[in-house]
């Protein structure tokens, strides 16, 4: 395997090498015909992969006292020999060692698992023969500005044009090779392609038709600012940055409890759109905070290393966390902006490049200085140090927004023509209230608690809770009666409880009460401790007899810890509430009644005291004697309309309009907008770094262990890059500063390859996390380093860096694969054709819901809970046992369920399925590139996902109201809103028989048209007529599923 | 629609796809059968891989040695089963009930922050009875009276031990080979180095149960399984009780298995006519992943409708069995998987972490997992899979001979202890009725024969004939490895 990797990664680009004699470090072309082996290229890598592990950087564990990583090494007298004697092979120790017959003779040794091969081993010979040039490892060399390789040579018969020096570079590689550059692509093409780069959204129809309209010869350089201009920009920039930061919106270890970073989100959309220079963007989330003068945002910016994993997990020890998340911030920084792994050298001297424990430590010191806990962030609340702070995001919305809200509570107030027969049905479910009910006391059979194990049962039917006792009780019971039609919990109060009540409530809240956090009931045909997370019973609807205006009843419905159900002030008399089940259970059937209940949250996050202190359970047959309906609405209704004052019509009009079925959408629209509206009016808790007045002290850890500490360090930069300047400060700025030097010779190579990698889906250098030796060397150095220095000279200027790449001939060119190509380059390193790869798993469904119609564009904010299966947090999380958040799933509603997908809430133990299965990591570490896969799960998603399926009924809406008439030209459009190109005759056939095909299904059964249509929160259009919109439906779920649509070529 | 007319369709399909005169149906149907090649370092050039569910056919040069297992059921306990009250049993322990544990025992040892206020350790004794089992009579306690019956069926080993003394770095270590975060889980490496054995379901398959013994047990976390620098298709996917085994299995409401059939036909020549314009392979590998995507749909509900099931079945594995979703019910779907030939079946059992209330929680706790374990070794033995099939039973700790809270009290339980514990492995090569390691009088110190989590991977993979040193994956300059960068060894006196 190892010897197939080899081939594929390194041995590849040496071959190239070997035949077209490019050069590092001296300009393109200068001395193209001299055909020395090149060390850095070729060497370097066979010496690093076979050699250092033993013979490398790493002092402690170096064998036989030989290094091979420096020419002093390697020339070293070893006792009247060497391993490599320059200009002679033959004297050369390491030639015979490679070759020896022996085993124990031979190196590298049998057990290592390496072997060189004799062409590997020929390069060595020849390499040394040329006298052992031994340059510093490429990127330890700052670039300088390659010169732009002149005269493109264009093939015979291929027209290439050089659009900018991006091709001159590509041209002079590809002009030596076997390939021709490919045509430019179609301009349908190419507004896709561009459109999904900078902005991650396919074009919109406007953006589409203004293209194809514009003939002017800057048109597409016009699409380029246009789009560069977007506000989307950001947000696509912002996408892979949230990888390397390893954003998420919980705390990762462990119990996985929230967190809130998105203020730091925002900065960093607001930061690409802004096009702030690469060095500010760097110094500010590695330093903000010690700027002079740190403005808010410049704090909010340093959250960049706040966003590794932390800790509440209970038992853990703190110093050894902080030693963890120091670890954490040394590694992320120093493979994001220097493209090192640093990590390697926490327990040992790195193995591979020239980077001690002490470098390590010392640049750990950098970021060991915080006032950071070693346990933090439980209950929802960030760990200190935090900042408070609005979002730069969305300022400017606020007075849209309530604009917005105030028609939309205009909506609320006009009559409803429903209203009539609600009133009729609320009246006889009033009249009906209570008929036929029965309670029938259920017996516990069991009562299960995750941590207090003392029995709370008085006798098998209630239970006292007079002294501690859990949060989060489980009753096993057993029912026997038939149409049970719900659960009734019943409080009862005694002499033991506060104030003679019914709950353990104390002066600190609701004294002599309780809160109600969930309930959670199943039913089966075998006793189970557990409540069923796959079995649970649906509730219509919940009443009580009495209700804390904070604390409604339906509230325990809703598991989460921030509210519940609280009969406050009501404590001295008997309570209780009622659980109306959907559909009613029979004993016959399901006898094995599990409740599992969570007590103490609302405004009491954790609060153990808040339970109730004797109860007991019923099953109910019969109806319901409770009611949700105010009093006063219920007198209304009582009254007869003509005898209703105009303040009781209004009044009952205002109540129904909180119930009406029509105004759903409006009830969330205006949840959602006051939410926003509360989030961009005041400041919020987000991360960030800090110094703290008593700074911990670094230690060179030994072997990595908190514990086990060596010398103090102080902080620095690694030796083998050039030193912190004089007069520069020596803390966080002054790393933040150096790594932005102009002349460091990593950042800015590193920051232009990872957004070449945007683009072209590999970078110049693909292995973008490691500039190293052991990692790949740069398929065009030249071009690599050109750029480098263009972007420093032009003041980090990341819009026009993005810009010169989309602008080069090398990115508009066809990407169509040649069978040729194919086989000399199948992975298109040499650029002989444009970029063509499966969109990343957000853009995926971003797409989807841009084309269907269903986005909301809406840039930043707090994240947001689209649809995911149900059950998916609770099966594995500490939900019922601990105050931490993000515990069970909560789905919003309304616009917050079609927003893109950057900000849907990232939980990191338990990731959005979706976007796992298309290969997002799952951020608990920085990730500087994502795997690219295809998946039965991922044909699963788009097949079945609601989201997906929603997404192709309103696709399909679409397409009937905004399309042309006649099949074939809908085909067309829907085609052409997906691919950007319109369908081919067969394809027009193929889809136009499944249209013919589905229409005359479903309209042989209209019932599961509307099965099909009713996926999803949207409101459909009534006004089509559901066969032909299933029959679109599924049409456009084709199209949405169609490689294509999933793919930027 | 049956699943027999699904079949049925299928193979239509197959003939389909075997005689379609649109060329690409030959290659998309080699790669359907058996995948692609998923190899590729996370560094190197290349964008994207393709290939099945699972891992395709594996890595070439694979397994390194006959290996004695081509399968593993994995009864991961979540949460640090009791050694000392399940294995370990010393019968000088009596005496030293209630005494206080000697600090030259506990020697540096780190405590967690649970008990390392307590002013004082003390000694507390098995709360129940032990016994002496099987030929060789080794100790097991009363609270596992199936296990005590297959003592001659396992290899119970009981000096395992680990650094970590908190959960989550521990069952990331056990799992993934490492406390650190970032890395592969056993699982992926298996479906990455040896590729899947059957083209209908996943190479790697995790099912989860809560425990009765705490309910919440220790979150899960999905690194468990995860793919960390490995491909993601290598991730373990989890199979669950409900609607949707595999998460959006079902087609939609309104959509037959007839129209998805008809649907990803033209799907498979919508996307062929593509592949003629633009010649990408990748357009092939998505149409063989929408192939396999329709037989998960069928294979997936013939593995879990235990219909076919005799009552006998779940007399066996106990009354559990019928609750979907329960330990015994995922004990038979394990056996169901690997008869199917799914390579790695991973079985995580929420709830033993007994700091509290041992008294109650943990024969809770045993009864949920004792007869079905024991049922699974049996039914394997009587379809004569135990030989190819390798068990493991263990989780990421044990826990602390000293008391945690008051001695006596019914509150009482017991903290970590990563020094050493006990797991237990039956099948697949490793010696039936055999014990292995030996811990001092207190179960607090390894006396005889350690067996690291490291040593205990390497001895896994060896079992499947693999050299733990050469499976390796290059990332970020390093040849990574299941079992990390240091030192790992093959326990050989309990192989077979």
């Amino acid at each position: 395997m190892t010897h197939r990797l080899f081939f594929c990664g390194v041995l590849f680009p040496c071959c190239l090498c070997l035949i077209y004699g490019c050069n590092i470090g001296e300009s393109a072309g200068s001395d193209a015909a001299v055909q020395r082996v090149d060390f850095n290229r070729q060497i370097r890598p066979i010496l690093s992969d076979n050699c250092y592990h033993c013979h490398g950087p790493d002092a402690e564990n170096r064998e036989a006292d030989l290094r091979l990583d420096t020419l002093e090494g390697a020339t070293a007298d070893l006792g009247g020999y060497a391993a490599i004697v320059p200009g002679d092979s033959d004297r050369s120790e390491i030639l015979a060692r490679l070759i020896a017959e022996d085993p124990d003779e031979r190196m590298p040794p049998i057990d290592s698992g390496k072997k060189m091969s004799a062409e590997q081993i020929e390069l060595l010979r020849a390499w040394i023969d040329e006298g052992a040039h031994w340059p510093v490892h490429w990127s330890f060399v700052p670039p300088h500005r390659s010169l732009v390789p002149q005269g493109s040579n264009p093939q015979d018969g291929v027209e290439s044009s050089t659009n900018n020096e991006i091709d001159n570079f590509v041209l002079a590689q590809l002009t030596a090779s076997e390939l021709k550059p490919s045509p430019p692509a179609d301009r349908r093409t190419l507004i896709r392609r561009l459109t999904l780069d900078l902005t991650g959204l396919p074009p919109s129809r406007e953006e589409f038709q203004t293209y194809l309209n514009n003939w002017d010869d800057e048109s597409y350089e016009q699409l380029v600012d246009h789009l560069l201009s977007s506000p989307h920009f950001g947000e696509r920039m912002a996408v892979a940055w949230l990888d390397q930061a390893r954003y998420a919106d919980t705390n990762g270890y462990s119990i996985d409890g929230g967190r809130h970073m998105w203020l730091w989100r925002d900065w960093v959309i607001d930061a690409y759109n802004r096009n702030m220079p690469f060095d500010q963007f760097t110094i500010e989330q590695i330093a903000g905070d010690l700027l002079p003068n740190a403005t808010v945002n410049q704090r909010v910016a340093t959250g960049f290393n706040r966003n590794h994993m932390n800790t509440h997990e209970g038992g853990t020890i703190p110093a050894e966390n902080l030693t963890n998340y120091t670890v954490d911030r040394v590694k992320t920084t120093s493979e994001v902006f220097l493209g090192l792994t640093m990590g390697c050298a926490q327990c040992h001297d790195h193995k591979y490049d020239p980077i001690t424990q002490r470098d390590y430590y010392q640049f750990f010191a950098f970021f060991n200085t915080l006032d950071d806990h070693g346990l933090d962030g439980n209950a929802g609340k960030n760990s200190v140090p935090i900042v408070e702070a609005r979002s730069v995001l969305g300022q400017e919305e606020i007075s849209q927004i309530e604009q917005q809200l105030a028609e939309l509570r205009e909506q609320l107030d006009l009559p409803l023509d429903s209203q009539r027969s609600w009133e009729q049905k609320a009246l006889r479910e009033l009249d009906d209230r209570g008929k036929d009910l029965e309670l029938h006391p259920l017996k516990i059979l069991k009562l299960t608690t995750p941590n207090l194990g003392v029995s709370d049962l008085e006798d098998d039917e209630v239970i006292l809770a007079l002294k501690r006792s859990s949060r989060s009780p489980s009753f096993l019971m057993k029912a026997d009666a038939e149409n049970i039609t719900g659960l009734r919990m019943e409080f009862l109060p005694h002499p033991e409880l506060p104030e003679d009540g019914i709950g353990r409530g104390n002066e600190s809240g609701l004294p002599g009460s309780f809160i109600l956090t969930s309930f959670s009931v199943s039913a089966d045909s075998l006793p189970s401790d557990q409540v069923d997370l796959y079995k649970m019973i649906s509730i219509r609807d919940t009443t009580a007899s009495n209700a804390h205006a904070n604390y409604p009843p339906v509230d325990c419905l809703d598991p989460r810890d921030h509210n519940g159900w609280s009969p406050h002030p009501h404590n001295q008399t008997p309570q209780h509430i009622t659980f109306n089940f959907e559909e009613p259970i029979s004993a016959s059937e399901t006898p094995y009644i599990t409740v599992l209940l969570v007590w103490g949250g609302g405004a009491f996050p954790g609060k153990a005291d808040l339970v109730a202190g004797q109860y007991r359970f019923y099953a109910i047959t019969g109806t319901d004697d409770g009611t949700n309906l105010p009093e006063d609405v219920q007198a209304i209704l009582r009254t007869d309309r003509q005898q209703r004052s105009a303040e009781q019509e209004r009044r009952i009009g205002e109540y129904y309009a909180t119930v009406a079925p029509e105004l759903v959408e409006t009830r969330h629209a205006i949840e959602n907008l006051s939410d926003r509206l509360a989030i961009l009016n005041k400041p919020h808790s987000t991360m960030g770094m800090n110094v703290s007045a008593t700074p911990r002290e670094t230690y060179i850890l030994n072997r990595g262990q908190y514990d086990q500490p060596g010398d103090k360090v102080t902080p620095g930069v690694p030796a083998c890059l050039p030193p912190l300047p004089v007069d520069a400060p020596v803390d966080r700025l002054g790393l933040a500063r150096w790594l932005v030097q102009p002349d460091h010779p990593l950042t800015a190579r590193v920051a232009v390859n990872r957004i070449w990698q945007l683009f072209f889906g590999v970078g110049i250098v693909s292995s973008s996390a490691d500039f190293g030796s052991q990692g790949q060397p740069p398929s065009h150095p030249e071009l690599l380093d050109y750029l480098a220095v263009d972007f420093v000279e032009n003041g980090w200027d990341v819009k026009r860096l993005v810009k010169k790449i989309v602008m080069s001939s090398t990115y508009q060119q066809s990407s169509n694969v040649t069978a040729a190509q194919q086989q000399v380059d199948p992975s298109n390193q040499l650029l002989s054709r444009g970029p063509r790869f499966r969109l990343q798993a957000e853009f995926i469904r971003d797409s989807a819901l841009h084309i269907s119609g269903l986005l909301v564009g809406q840039i930043g904010g707090p994240s947001a809970k689209p649809y995911q299966p149900p059950g998916l947090w609770r099966e594995v999380s500490h939900f019922g046992s601990s105050d931490a958040t993000a515990q069970v799933f909560v789905q919003d509603h309304g616009e917050k369920l079609y927003r893109r997908s950057m900000y849907t809430y990232w939980k990191r133990t338990v990731p959005p399925p979706s976007m796992i299965c298309f290969d997002a990591p799952n951020r608990e570490t920085c990730t500087l590139k994502r795997s690219t896969t295809n998946t039965p799960l991922q044909a699963l998603v788009l097949l079945n996902d609601p989201q997906f399926v929603e997404a192709s009924r309103a696709f399909a809406e679409r397409i009937i109201n905004e399309g042309p008439e006649g099949t074939e030209q809908r085909i067309a459009f829907a085609f052409e809103l997906a691919t950007a190109r319109l369908p081919t005759p067969q394809e027009l056939a193929v889809l136009k028989q499944a249209y013919a095909r589905n229409l005359e299904e479903y309209q042989q059964h209209p019932d599961r048209a509307l099965e099909l249509l009713q996926v999803g929160e949207s409101r459909r259009d009534s006004r089509i007529d559901p066969s032909e919109h299933a029959a679109w439906a599924g049409v456009a779920s084709l199209i949405l599923n169609l490689s294509e649509t999933i793919t930027k070529g | 629609m049956s699943s027999m007319d699904q079949i049925q369709q299928y193979l239509t399909r197959r003939a389909f796809l075997e005689n379609a005169s649109l060329g690409i149906g030959k290659a998309a149907l080699a790669s359907l059968l058996f995948g692609g090649s998923g190899s590729h370092a996370a560094d190197s050039g290349s964008v994207s891989t393709s290939t099945g569910v699972a891992g395709g056919i594996g890595l070439p040069g694979l397994p390194h040695f006959a290996p004695t297992a081509k399968r593993i059921i994995y009864l991961f306990q979540s949460g640090g089963p009791s050694h000392v009250d399940l294995f370990d049993h010393k019968p000088t322990m009596k005496n030293l009930h209630g005494t206080e544990l000697p600090a030259s025992v506990r020697g540096d040892q780190r405590v967690t922050g649970m008990t390392s206020d307590q002013n004082s350790f003390p000694v507390v004794g098995p709360f129940w009875k032990m016994r002496r089992c099987g030929e060789h009579g080794t100790w097991i306690s009363d609270l596992l009276p199936h296990t005590q019956q297959i003592a001659d069926d396992i290899t119970i080993v009981k000096s395992v031990n680990t650094e970590a003394i908190n959960h989550d770095p521990a069952i990331t270590f056990i799992n993934t080979g490492s406390q650190q975060i970032g890395n592969a889980s056993m699982g992926a490496w298996l479906s990455y180095g040896l590729g899947s054995e059957n083209e209908n379901l996943p190479a790697y398959v995790v099912l989860i149960s809560q425990g009765a013994g705490k309910n919440p047990g220790q979150p899960l976390f999905a690194r468990l399984w995860g793919n960390g620098y490995l491909p993601s298709q290598h991730q373990g996917v989890q199979l669950r009780p409900g609607a949707n085994p595999v998460l959006y299995l079902a087609n939609p409401p309104g959509v037959t298995p007839s129209q998805r059939r008809q649907q990803l036909d033209d799907l498979a020549r919508l996307n062929t006519l593509r592949t003629e314009t633009v010649g990408d392979p990748e357009i092939d590998a998505r149409i063989a992943a929408y192939e396999m995507a329709f037989r998960l749909q069928t294979s997936v509900p013939d593995l879990t409708d235990l219909s076919d099931e005799p009552a006998s079945t779940f007399e066996r594995y106990g009354p559990d069995t019928r609750k979907p979703g329960s330990y015994a019910a995922n004990c038979l779907l394990a056996r169901r998987m690997v008869e199917r030939g799914v390579r790695f079946v991973q079985l995580f059992h929420r709830g033993w972490d007994q700091h509290v209330a041992i008294a109650q929680q943990l024969p809770a706790q045993c009864k949920d997992v004792d007869q079905a374990s024991a049922a699974l070794i049996n039914d394997l033995k009587d379809r004569g899979m135990l030989d190819e099939t390798l068990v493991i039973w263990g989780g990421e700790f044990g826990r602390t001979v000293y008391s945690q809270g008051m001695i006596g009290s019914l509150s009482a339980g017991r903290d970590h202890h990563g020094r050493c514990f006990t797991m237990w492995m039956a099948g697949g090569g490793v010696k039936p009725g055999f014990e292995y390691g030996s811990t001092d009088e207190f179960c607090y110190n390894i006396t005889e024969n350690p067996v690291h989590i490291r040593d205990l991977n390497a001895t896994i993979l060896r079992c499947l004939g693999i050299d733990h040193e050469r499976l390796t994956f290059k990332f970020r300059g390093l040849d990574q490895r299941l079992t990390g960068v240091e030192e790992a060894h093959v326990v050989n006196d309990i192989l077979a």
